[in-house]
């Protein structure tokens, strides 16, 4: 198997249409099967994507990433062409891209996921800014940095004003425990801390205004994508077909019950999406808007202001969005999305 | 007869005394307020915890996987590095050409090279079981090649006396001379490999092993899940070396007599 | 016994010492040149050099080194210098022995990386937590090696420093410490090699600084030329040290024999 890796660089090349498609996801392991969550849990679900592979020959394969280190795992494949696509953050993304590995976006996201920062249930912090000076907990290179980047630069600082202890999320939530730093930023795993009373919510994603969510979405292998539009476009069809049954809001119960076989809490899953200022139908929006391309613009800005990559490029080049105009027409669901983003009155989602 | 039950049950006792001592220190920790539960969960999670393990399966799947990893690795590495250690212990010329090279290697923390590993080969087992080979092989080499080296050279003079063969020096004199050695190679290969195996399932991504569902558990803040991981991986390594220890007593019980 | 310590041998026997290294490094100048892989993949040497010299100038390289090898002085110092005494006193006393072995056997199992999760929680992310896990690796290895040597010590010994009201102080200075200097003095350069991965890889997963943090960055980054700095920075730390422990090992010997 290694040699095969690296004897055949573009593993996909010569061949008139590849076995399988595999595509990398984040994925808990109960025993020893892998349990999907997200897009993948929803597409695995509804079975369309296997169907369709299967008539021409292709098996599906999700490739399973453990949580603690999705971006660099999910990179090595890239690079290694040990997979076609992967559903995964932003900045990784970015990071792989100012390497010289090509990847492109396929289907956005949404409006993202969102991003907490906690701190000690006993801090005095009221505000970031009391912060300053202080340690906090933040695994580099992960899509959230970027948000915790914004939140700084909106109330006058910088990265280098805290001192940054590089730590995985499980280590993270372990340190504020111990009270070896005074603020965490992760994502809804905040839930579980909050309620054992390691941590409370200082500041998240969630308040309007600031909604800089971070961004988990649909990358392709630019080699594999160029080779195989046609498989490209299945898959693309796939998600945004997924991204719509779970943007109607009678689905919602049955969402939630995919994401407890997948290992999650019920309850952290309700809380991730209650009392947020993104309507409930817009955060699935898989459309390349303004929205998408500011986000990128910005991360990429970002990313190269403190150094995460070497060369600054404009996010265009990170963009495929001709799979998710043509799965819109597939799925007749032109239109469907132009609403606006921001809800009139805050979704009241799971406050029951 | 009396006496000796009395000596056997006062060693037990002694033995137990410091982790019952240990496990009430922790008990009363748990009940030092919430922050404190977190790192140190209440027993009684704990054993609840390892009953919801036991009842899915979980456990048991998830130590298979781990064994596996490091059984496998442990065969691949410590056979080649039998072949290699021996080769470099006859051959002074193998010595002097692998040698450094081995040297210089061997000295990379294997858990190091992770990143490395998981962009050649891949995040998957391949990787893992290639990490765990090294890690066995490296002590493998090692005490063959010191156990070659260090057999009594009056017995390969007698050896030579007789006019053995090349074969016939390996077979009857130098294998049977550095079998302690290869011995104590195989029990350091083991625990590295035990060591490596965990820490490849900690470092690598997704994928069933008891280092897998320690790091899962820790995602989610289960710590009575990552002290069932702790444990089991200890009480897994015990029976490994008990079980290994034995082997080598049986394969070396002729020297008692000799 | 002969103990293998690398010498400088005669001129050619020095050019077979550097061959193999050599050959190796030939052949990644090689198959780069030819260009197989992509450079994400098989970094060219040159890369690999420019990022090292790029680290070192801006100091970043002597920070993160400083940083480990400090941990692993004091963490390896406390862990063989405990490691040391609990050998000797498990290795003298039976009662001390049948109190502490069933622990002691079990915590040695567990893989020192294991707990890297739990001593987190216990101690921290800071540099208590690093220097209690390189403490952790290198006692029981030691530890084990000094009590089998105690014990190996023949019977004889103990009767005769029994007849003469030996004082154990004496008896641990003049008997136990030299007879057991070999096998313990391998015990300490195994736990010393343990010790350096066992940090390396608490500084991948938990640390601020460090050479392991630093190819962790690296990783994270997607710069494998500085996780390949890394690589050949803390082989060639722990090939230093093992050569150091070598040659004390060979002179320590020799004074064992004198003495």
């Amino acid at each position: 198997m290694a040699t095969i890796v690296l004897a055949f660089p573009g593993s996909v090349a010569w061949a008139e249409q590849p076995k399988e498609v595999r595509i990398a996801t984040v994925a808990h392991y109960n025993g020893s099967r892998p349990s999907f969550i997200g897009s993948a849990a929803v597409i695995e679900k509804q079975g369309w994507l296997r169907e369709e592979l299967k008539k021409r020959g292709i098996r599906l394969v999700w490739v399973p990433v453990a949580p603690q280190s999705v971006g660099a795992t999910i990179n090595e494949s890239f690079a290694n062409h040990s997979i076609d696509f992967a559903g995964y953050g932003d900045l990784p993304s970015i990071i792989l891209n100012a390497g010289g590995v090509e990847t492109r976006l396929i289907v956005p996201g949404g409006r993202g996921n969102n991003v907490y920062l906690l701190v000690p249930p006993n801090s005095p912090a009221k505000s970031i800014t009391d912060l300053k000076g202080k340690r906090i907990a933040l695994h580099r290179g992960r899509p959230w940095e970027i948000t915790f980047a914004r939140l700084a630069e909106a109330n006058g600082l910088k990265l280098t004003d805290f001192r940054i202890a590089n730590l995985n999320p499980g280590a993270g939530a372990a340190a504020l425990a111990a009270g070896n730093v005074d603020a965490f930023v992760t994502l809804s795993d905040a839930f579980p801390l909050v309620d054992k009373k390691i941590g409370r919510i200082l500041w998240s994603t969630k308040t309007p205004g600031q909604d800089w969510k971070m961004r988990a979405e649909l990358w392709g292998d630019k080699a594999f994508i160029e080779k195989y539009p046609d498989i490209t476009q299945i898959v693309a069809n796939a998600y945004v077909r997924a991204a719509h049954w779970v943007a109607q809001e009678e689905n919602y119960p049955e969402f939630i019950r995919i994401a407890v076989v997948g290992g999650q809490d019920a309850e952290v899953v309700k809380r991730e999406y209650a009392d947020d200022s993104i309507s409930w139908k817009a955060r699935w929006n898989p459309v390349f808007d303004e929205f998408v391309t500011s986000h990128y613009r910005n991360a990429i800005y970002y990313s190269r202001k403190v150094n995460l990559i070497r060369n600054a490029f404009d996010e265009s080049r990170l963009f495929e969005p001709k799979f998710v105009r043509q799965a819109l027409k597939d799925l007749k669901l032109e239109g469907y999305w132009d609403t606006p983003a921001v809800a009139a009155s805050t979704d009241k989602r799971g406050s029951s | 007869m009396k006496r000796i039950l009395n000596l056997a049950g006062n060693r037990v006792f002694q033995g137990a005394v410091l982790p019952i001592l240990l496990l009430v220190l922790w008990e009363l920790a748990s009940r030092q307020g919430v922050a404190y539960a977190y790192a140190f969960v209440p027993l009684g999670q704990i054993w609840q915890g390892l009953l919801e393990l036991l009842q899915t399966g979980e456990l048991v799947t998830n130590l298979t996987a781990t064994l596996r990893t490091m059984l496998v690795g442990l065969l691949i590495g410590g056979t080649l590095g039998l072949a290699v250690g021996g080769m470099m212990g006859i051959f002074r010329i193998v010595d002097l050409l692998i040698g450094p090279l081995y040297h210089t290697i061997r000295q990379v923390p294997l858990l190091g090279l992770i990143p490395l590993i998981g962009l050649w080969f891949g995040n998957g087992d391949f990787s893992k079981v290639l990490i765990v080979s090294m890690a066995a092989f490296y002590p493998m080499v090692l005490n063959t090649y010191e156990g070659v080296r260090n057999v009594e050279k009056r017995y390969i003079e007698v050896a030579t006396v007789l006019r053995f063969s090349r074969w016939q020096l390996f077979r009857r004199v130098l294998f049977p001379g550095a079998l302690p050695s290869i011995w104590t190679g195989l029990m350091h290969a083991l625990a590295f490999a035990w060591i490596s195996t965990v820490g490849s399932e900690l470092l690598f991504a997704a994928g069933p092993g008891l280092g897998g569902m320690m790091q899962n558990a820790q995602s989610i803040s289960r710590m009575d899940i990552v002290v069932i991981g702790v444990a089991s991986i200890g009480v897994t390594g015990l029976l490994l070396n008990a079980g290994f220890s034995r082997l080598r007593r049986y394969s070396l019980r002729w020297r008692e007599t000799g | 016994m002969s103990i293998p310590v690398f010498r400088w041998r005669s001129p050619h026997e020095r050019f077979l010492f550097l061959l193999s290294p050599l050959l190796v490094i030939f052949a990644w100048v090689w198959v780069s040149r030819l260009g197989l892989f992509p450079d994400q993949i098989l970094v060219p040497p040159q890369h690999v050099w420019e990022a090292a010299l790029g680290l070192w100038e801006s100091g970043e390289l002597q920070m993160h080194l400083q940083q480990s090898l400090y941990r692993l002085v004091i963490g390896f110092s406390v862990g063989a210098l405990l490691g040391v005494a609990f050998g000797i006193l498990i290795g003298l006393s039976n009662t001390v022995e049948n109190a502490c072995s069933p622990l002691f056997h079990a915590i040695r199992q567990v893989p020192t990386v294991a707990f890297i999760p739990m001593l987190i929680l216990v101690f921290g992310v800071e540099e208590t937590f690093k220097i209690i896990i390189v403490a952790k690796a290198a006692f029981f290895p030691v530890a084990l090696a000094t009590h089998d040597a105690v014990r190996g010590i023949p019977k004889a010994y103990f009767e005769v420093a029994r007849a003469y009201r030996l004082p154990t102080w004496l008896l641990v200075w003049r008997i136990i410490l030299p007879s057991t200097v070999p096998p313990v003095l391998t015990g300490l350069r195994i736990s010393l090699g343990r010790s350096w991965m066992v940090l390396v890889a608490a500084e991948l997963l938990a640390a601020d600084s460090g050479i392991g943090q630093m190819m962790e960055m690296g990783r994270q980054m997607f710069r494998i030329d500085i996780v390949m700095v890394g690589v050949f920075v803390t082989g060639l730390i722990g090939f230093s040290l093992d050569r150091l422990f070598r040659s004390l090992e060979g002179r320590l010997v020799k004074w064992k024999h004198q003495s």
